[in-house]
């Protein structure tokens, strides 16, 4: 689904991939753990092109991402959720979740309610149509950027770190509907600090240190038994 | 001292109509102004390097020379080129309406750089091309920021607009000079001309400061 080959990316003269090879299969779900700025961020942004690489390809179901030429056709199959949510405050959780399958997919508006309102309720907010996102907690506002998203009817959906904007007693209800995601067969790949959901949830785990991948594989492996002293430190600290 | 009420009382009707034509060159100006401020204001922010550079030089022009100087530009230097006269509202109108477009632009462009960076990977990571994302996302949010500082272009081109008095258009400013000239009431005319101005620039805050708090009654929600 996702096939990354050599990907290196700068920022200026600071180098925060340092080449990067990965491929996710359909239905896979990839855990992305790793100290702050090791390049996680980077690496899952690169993979809807938000970040342009420095160098290496980037392919998604078949099409090698070369920039504005094709770049909307893929992120249509590739829903993004940000730790900060994103949501357009300007709108109604209704009207956001619609607005892209409208103009990107040309959808009527009658069915694309119909899908928001779907959406809504499989997050469990069906009750929230008409609020705005200013008026719902940061738990809330996730599980609509989550429908948001889900609304395009992507293939693949990249989560960047999305419990780290939220207040502890609402990460377990973000970290629910990701669940199901995973259980109902979406492929993801996923940022993130939660480690207990890593290991639940993830099929395979990825350590990234230094604009590298150190380490990779099943959860079991990668938390019982680290191969590498660094993951062995980074996860003495983190469990 | 010699006050002459009557003077003042029997001239309002007269630069009350002037006041009118105020009205209609600044409302006219302020639309056209607007609409070219948000396409300068987006080109010079655009990923295209020709429009950037095109928006800077128009902006650096309209706002680095006087108002005056692009009006006698507009209605006595242009017909020399096109052999045409212009027709002094036209002349009124575009020369206001440009000059206004440059400060709207760089008003537009600093709104549109206050929204938050994650607006525009959040429209472009759902497909939307980065035109249906400004146009749906970013503008709507931007243009509430900016009611404030287009308040006061408004407000400033209101002003401003006397200018056009000097190619001899009979807004409020020129029908106070015409009613002096024959009347020799300086005091008079110039202390209504000012009441009417200040009426209207007043009532122009007034309505903004409205629209400020509904729109910020609307972020609350």
């Amino acid at each position: 689904m996702i096939s990354i080959e050599g990907l290196k990316k700068s920022f200026g003269e600071v180098e925060v991939l340092k080449g990067i090879d990965l491929s996710v299969k359909e239905k896979e779900v990839v855990v992305i753990i790793g100290p702050s700025g090791s390049g996680k961020s980077t690496l899952l942004r690169c993979m809807n092109y938000l970040e342009e690489p420095t160098a290496g390809t980037v392919a998604v179901d078949g099409i090698v991402l070369d920039g504005e030429a094709n770049i909307n056709k893929v992120r249509e199959e590739v829903g993004m959720v940000f730790q900060r949510f994103n949501l357009f405050p300007h709108m109604t959780v209704l009207a956001n979740i619609m607005l892209a399958p409208m103009k990107v997919r040309h959808i009527e508006k009658a069915e694309a309610e119909k899908t928001a309102q779907e959406l809504l309720a499989h997050v469990g907010l069906e009750g929230k149509a008409t609020a705005y996102p200013p008026q719902l907690s940061g738990g809330q506002q996730q599980r609509v950027a989550i429908a948001r998203a889900l609304a395009m009817k992507p293939k693949v959906m990249l989560f960047d770190e999305p419990t780290s904007a939220l207040d502890p007693e609402m990460v377990g209800e973000v970290l629910d509907v990701m669940r199901r995601l995973a259980e109902d067969g979406m492929t993801m790949v996923i940022v993130t600090h939660e480690m207990g959901f890593a290991r639940e949830v993830g099929d395979r785990i990825l350590f990234v240190d230094d604009g590298r991948i150190l380490e990779q594989g099943a959860p079991a492996d990668v938390f019982e038994h680290p191969r590498e002293e660094r993951t062995r430190i980074f996860l003495s600290k983190v469990l | 001292m010699n006050f002459n009420l009557d003077l003042m009382i029997s001239s309002f009707p007269l630069l009350l109509l002037g006041a009118g034509i105020t009205i209609k060159i600044t409302v006219l100006s302020v639309a056209l102004g607007m609409v070219i401020g948000l396409f300068v204001g987006i080109a010079r922010i655009s990923n295209i390097r020709i429009f950037r550079a095109a928006s800077a030089v128009y902006i650096d022009f309209f706002r680095g020379t006087p108002l005056l100087v692009q009006i006698f530009l507009v209605y006595f230097a242009l017909p020399v080129v096109t052999g045409q006269r212009v027709d002094p509202f036209v002349a009124a109108i575009g020369a206001c309406g440009i000059n206004s477009g440059a400060y709207v632009a760089e008003i537009f462009r600093a709104g549109i750089q206050s929204i938050d960076e994650g607006q525009m990977e959040a429209g472009r990571s759902l497909g939307m091309t980065w035109g249906q994302t400004m146009r749906y996302i970013i503008v709507p949010q931007a243009f509430k920021r900016v009611i404030p500082p287009l308040g006061n272009e408004f407000i400033a081109l209101l002003k401003d607009s006397s200018l056009v008095s000097v190619i001899g258009f009979e807004e409020l400013t020129r029908r106070g000079q015409l009613i002096i000239a024959k009347t020799y009431g300086s005091l008079e005319i110039w202390i209504s001309v000012a009441i009417i101005y200040l009426v209207m620039t007043l009532t122009i805050s007034r309505f903004v400061a409205y629209l400020e708090r509904r729109f910020r009654a609307d972020d609350k929600h």
